[in-house]
């Protein structure tokens, strides 16, 4: 049903892994963009029935360990629907009102960002917040602007992880704070069996009803299984200059939180 | 495209405060902003960035090049 079975070029030099598909690193950007467009509106949506509300709690718990204070200026990468942003600038507030507290999403696609917007301007949030369009490995933002950084299911999508991971680190603050929210590696026996199953065969249907496209959501899966594991994403934190990595497992680490900080 | 919309440009504008950390995602040095043409303007580069409903796009493959009389 799926070809995740049959052999497949190995991946180096300029390719790269598009799901199970080993593309050209230059064609991976535009393909991860039309997936996105294409789900964009129904985004949430999907991931709402994907997770049965489940990515709610993950969003939580990733706000609650990041401890948004008043004052805090927090770069979110691939953020388009403003889920995160929202949160932050809630929790921030829940502590006390400080004009400086504030939140830059930054996403590559535009129909994420424009979903994003308008549900801002219908929860009413008009300062601490803006939007710009951009690439998470070539952010255009000076060294050192913020306190911390997140990217909530997005560094999955990323052509060059590392160099994501470098990016993040030059635009934190010395002590500045980096994390994110991915999908992740079942570390509970058992349970990736029943994930296997759940992934391969209801989530592309769930995306065809839904999404209107089986394909967008077959990558999803394929991809999340090319993502590092846990601990290799520590090292690679490391490496990147983002250190003291800690990862917290969400739901038997169906989903992951990693935290680091430059130092 | 702009030229069907004049009232665009001023609908939504960009904050200050974010042009401040704003910078080229080439070379990383500073941007100009033209807010006639809503651009921001990396001379070092050569590109000038759109500024679309007040949302800055910073990549490379959706920015204008400029011709030899801007640089």
């Amino acid at each position: 049903m799926t070809d995740h079975d049959t052999p497949e070029p190995e991946a180096g030099g300029d390719t790269t892994h598009f799901g199970f598909r080993t593309v050209r690193a230059a064609d991976k950007k535009g393909m991860v963009r039309e997936v996105f467009d294409s789900v964009a509106e129904r985004y949430d949506l999907m991931n709402d029935l994907m997770s049965a509300g489940v990515h709610r709690v993950w969003k939580a718990r990733f706000i609650e360990w990041l401890a948004p204070r008043p004052g805090m200026r927090l770069l979110d990468v691939a953020g388009g629907t403003g889920d995160i942003a929202f949160r932050f600038l809630d929790a921030a507030g829940k502590r006390g009102a400080d004009p400086e507290t504030h939140v830059t999403v930054c996403d590559i696609n535009e129909e994420m960002l424009k979903v994003g917007r308008n549900r801002a301007v219908d929860k009413g949030i008009l300062g601490g917040i803006e939007w710009v369009r951009g690439d998470a490995e070539a952010l255009p933002f000076e060294d050192n602007s913020f306190d911390a950084y997140t990217i909530a299911f997005g560094l999955r999508n990323v052509t060059d992880i590392d160099q994501a991971l470098r990016e993040a680190r030059r635009v934190l603050k010395p002590g500045g704070r980096f994390m994110c929210l991915e999908f992740s590696h079942v570390v509970v026996p058992g349970l990736d069996a029943v994930y296997d199953v759940y992934s391969f065969q209801v989530l592309p249907r769930l995306g065809q009803v839904v999404a209107r496209n089986r394909d967008a959501y077959q990558y999803l899966v394929e991809s999340i299984r090319r993502f590092p594991k846990q601990q290799d994403l520590i090292d690679r934190m490391a490496d990147a200059g983002l250190h003291q990595g800690k990862v917290r497992n969400l739901s038997g680490g169906i989903a992951a939180i990693h935290s680091a900080w430059r130092i | 495209m702009n030229d069907a919309a004049p009232s665009a440009p001023t609908a939504r504008l960009v904050d200050p405060k974010l042009l401040e950390i704003l910078v080229c995602p080439l070379t990383k040095g500073p941007l100009t902003y033209d807010a006639a043409r809503q651009e921001l303007v990396s001379a070092k580069a050569g590109l000038a960035y759109p500024i679309r409903d007040g949302i800055p796009i910073l990549l490379e493959d959706e920015a204008r090049r400029l011709d030899d009389e801007e640089i």
